[in-house]
């Protein structure tokens, strides 16, 4: 019976992941309790935990937990623990239901589609609800720190709007103040010291300075955010509450420091699943759960077979059908060969075109899966042909569609040339670069089973639909029960 | 006079093993790493393996034609292809969709042993020497770059790191960095010219990488003028030097 059932842990595509109806605890902005030092949430794949290692928090005053601005948001509305410091779209429909729209989460400014919208109208926060994604409001052209106009490659076109923004009279590419909107999933504030470690001096994918920290002067990771726009914990905090919270005045520096003290201090990681048990039982994958996130070393190079990315899967190579399916979809991650074709910033800085690897080559960073270089990369989820979206119009999504033309003194796009149509230009729009059109920070892959929809246009509903996108675009050929290997294997992280 | 025809001789032959070409690569899979080869007057050259990013091979790129500058090397066919060495390849900046060929493993056409094979590396990284640590007095550095390319590469960063580290270690009185752009001439008589201003560009990168590598006393120079081609050091001359001084 107990066979049966593990058989059939595999054998379901799992369609229903991540979509149970479970009560998690949504902190309010304000709130006043107490976060114990290791805390435990249900998701439809089993238990997230998550550890604040400095002992318990209390919320009270906090300035990651107060409202700092003037549309009542704190920035827990958009970290929540129960959705490893991130927010489900799951999540968001519930509240939505649950405040009739009227959580601070759903503001006008970002909360929708655009804030010229009628905002009690659930359509108007359809990318929130659906996607999960975030209005990101960025000036073009872009800017230096100073507000200065960066050189720019290239042109860009509103070619669709759906949302209405990009065309928007007073938020728009032609408005008063032009503004590029993307649409964007707020990253786990979590785990942060791998995300913040490994700052060289020069970024290899760019041959360039690294950017630095304003307060040390120091070369950053340029991991932080989808787009490495904000060097530091400190900026990024001060331009969320600036711009997500709508603060009229910068907060303090005390606040500030606080805020990072508790965002530095996080770790969360899955801890049980439903057809696993317990991931975190002794003899199990060392890995596994937050408190080896806290006690391992960051900033470790992973792709080898002596030491890989997420440790070894070994012990899990028994009778157990869940376990084993894991430890084989370890494996895929680690060993298994493909062409990796056509991706900007990986094939394009010396390795090849194509690459004979795993995809370990890219998320090759201990414990988390990100690069350890600066990781900006074109995988190809924003840009046509090989986005994400629906390729023809009559299934078109609701993200806009840009036309990027270079100049023809630039460096073209490696793989696309001088036209580019995209969804999210990505770090192009920081950069003013051609080269970098759709090129999108990757992500880590802790704690995924709290906190759908992934990549960062919020594209794909499930991990088996994450796993698709990589098959078909790497032209992977995995089998099915690769494709479940895998799924397992990203769902107990 | 028989002394000037001889010299004028051997340098038609050395000439003659010059294979500088463009052309789109070629990928051949093995059971190992791929090979990428390069085709050129119907004859198939080896340009080399893939390998990892820190080796000073860098391996060309499907729908990008290559610029190969390379002589022809004593030896057996590598993957089917005549060896060049040395050698020197540059990715060209323009899409070609017509580069797309990849060919699948044959029994008995083998890729050269590799450092790294297709999969996670085997091999712990052993610990980084600085050879600029022996050094002493004044030392010129120079980088190197792909055709018409501004982009400093991981062998690029490495060089200017070390000269980094030199001017740090030595307190240089001065830092001279002199940037240059170069003609190739190709196997065929055709000239080809970097773009005007890569010099400058060149020169004020590598100027901008050590003065935020804390390097001082950092001056610019280069160039505006192509260097000239002779068809066999062409390669080498797309460069910056830096110069240390004491």
């Amino acid at each position: 019976m107990y066979r049966l059932l593990s058989v059939l842990a595999i054998a379901l595509p799992l369609a229903a992941q991540y979509q149970g109806n479970f009560r998690v605890t949504w902190i309010e902005p304000g709130s006043k309790e107490t976060l114990p030092a290791a805390d435990q949430f249900e998701n439809s794949n089993g238990t997230l935990g998550v550890i604040n290692a400095s002992g318990p928090v209390d919320t009270n005053g906090h300035p990651f937990f107060t409202p700092l601005g003037t549309n009542g948001r704190a920035c827990v509305n958009c970290h929540q623990p129960a959705y490893g410091m991130s927010v489900s779209a799951a999540g968001l429909r519930e509240r939505w239901r649950e405040t009739d729209g009227k959580d601070p989460v759903f503001a006008a400014f970002d909360g929708s589609n655009c804030p010229d919208l009628p905002q009690q109208k659930e359509s108007s926060h359809s990318l929130l609800l659906h996607r999960g994604l975030f209005r990101i409001p960025l000036p073009w052209p872009p800017q230096n720190a100073d507000g200065s106009p960066k050189p720019v490659e290239f042109s860009i076109e509103v070619v669709r709007d759906p949302a209405g923004c990009n065309t928007s009279r007073e938020y728009g590419l032609k408005s008063a103040h032009p503004a590029v909107s993307v649409y964007r999933r707020p990253r786990p504030v979590a785990n942060l010291k791998y995300v913040l470690a490994g700052a060289p001096n020069i970024v290899l994918k760019t041959g360039k300075l690294a950017d630095r920290d304003p307060a040390t002067g120091e070369p950053v990771s340029m991991n932080l955010m989808a787009d490495a726009r904000e060097p530091s914990l400190m900026t990024q905090a001060i331009s969320a509450i600036l711009g997500h919270e709508e603060a009229r005045t910068e907060p303090s520096h005390q606040q500030l420091e606080k805020v990072v003290a508790f965002e530095s201090q996080v770790y969360m990681a899955q801890v049980e699943h439903i057809f696993g048990g317990s991931l975190v039982a002794p003899g199990g994958p060392a890995s596994l759960g937050p408190a080896a996130l806290r006690d391992r070393r960051a900033g470790v190079l992973g792709d080898n077979n002596y030491d890989p990315v997420f440790g070894l899967f070994d012990s899990w190579k028994g009778k157990d059908y869940f376990r084993a399916s894991v430890a084989r979809g370890a494996d895929i991650f680690m060993f298994r060969q493909f062409w990796l074709r056509d991706a900007t910033h990986i094939n394009s800085i010396g390795l090849g075109n194509p690459l004979k690897r795993t995809c370990a080559t890219c998320h090759n960073a201990q414990m988390t899966g990100q690069d350890l270089s600066a990781g900006w990369v074109d995988v190809g989820t924003a840009n046509y042909p090989t986005w994400t979206e629906p390729s023809t119009w009559a299934d078109s999504s609701e993200l806009p569609i840009f036309k990027i033309t270079c100049s023809k003194d630039a460096d073209p796009h490696p793989y696309l040339g001088r036209v580019i149509y995209t969804t999210d230009p990505g770090r192009a729009l920081i950069s003013g670069r051609c080269v970098d059109v759709g090129s999108i920070v990757m992500q880590q892959f802790r704690g995924l089973a709290a906190r759908a929809p992934y990549f960062s246009n919020g594209s794909a509903k499930t991990l088996r639909e994450v796993v698709d996108f990589y098959d078909r675009r790497f032209d992977m050929k995995l089998s099915d029960t690769e494709k479940d290997d895998l799924i397992n294997f990203l769902g107990v992280l | 006079m028989r002394a000037a025809w001889l010299l004028c001789f051997v340098a038609a032959a050395a000439l003659a093993q010059e294979r500088n070409f463009i052309a789109c690569p070629v990928v051949r899979d093995t059971k190992t790493v791929p090979c990428f080869l390069a085709e050129y007057q119907g004859e198939l050259y080896y340009l080399g393996i893939q390998q990892d990013i820190t080796d000073k091979f860098h391996p060309p790129q499907l729908k990008h034609q290559v610029l190969v500058e390379g002589r022809v090397a004593e030896g057996p066919r590598v993957c089917g292809g005549i060896p060049l060495q040395p050698l020197s390849i540059s990715v060209l900046k323009e899409i070609d969709l017509s580069c797309d060929t990849i060919l699948p493993a044959e029994p008995g056409m083998d890729a050269p042993p590799a450092a790294r094979g297709a999969g996670p590396s085997s091999v712990r990284p052993a610990p980084r020497g600085t050879p600029s640590a022996a050094l002493t007095g004044r030392q010129e550095f120079t980088v190197r770059y792909a055709f018409n390319d501004e982009y400093a590469d991981f062998a690029a960063q490495f060089v200017v790191t070390e000269a980094a580290g030199y001017a740090k270690r030595i307190g240089a009185a001065a830092v001279k960095v002199a940037g240059y752009r170069a003609t190739t001439l190709l196997s065929n008589g055709e000239r080809l010219v970097e773009k005007t201003g890569l010099a400058e560009k060149r020169a004020q990168d590598v100027a901008t990488l050590l003065r935020g590598s804390g390097v001082a006393n950092v001056s610019v120079d280069w160039k505006p003028e192509a260097e000239p081609a002779d068809g066999e050091q062409d390669a080498s001359r797309r460069r910056v030097t830096i110069l240390v001084m004491p």
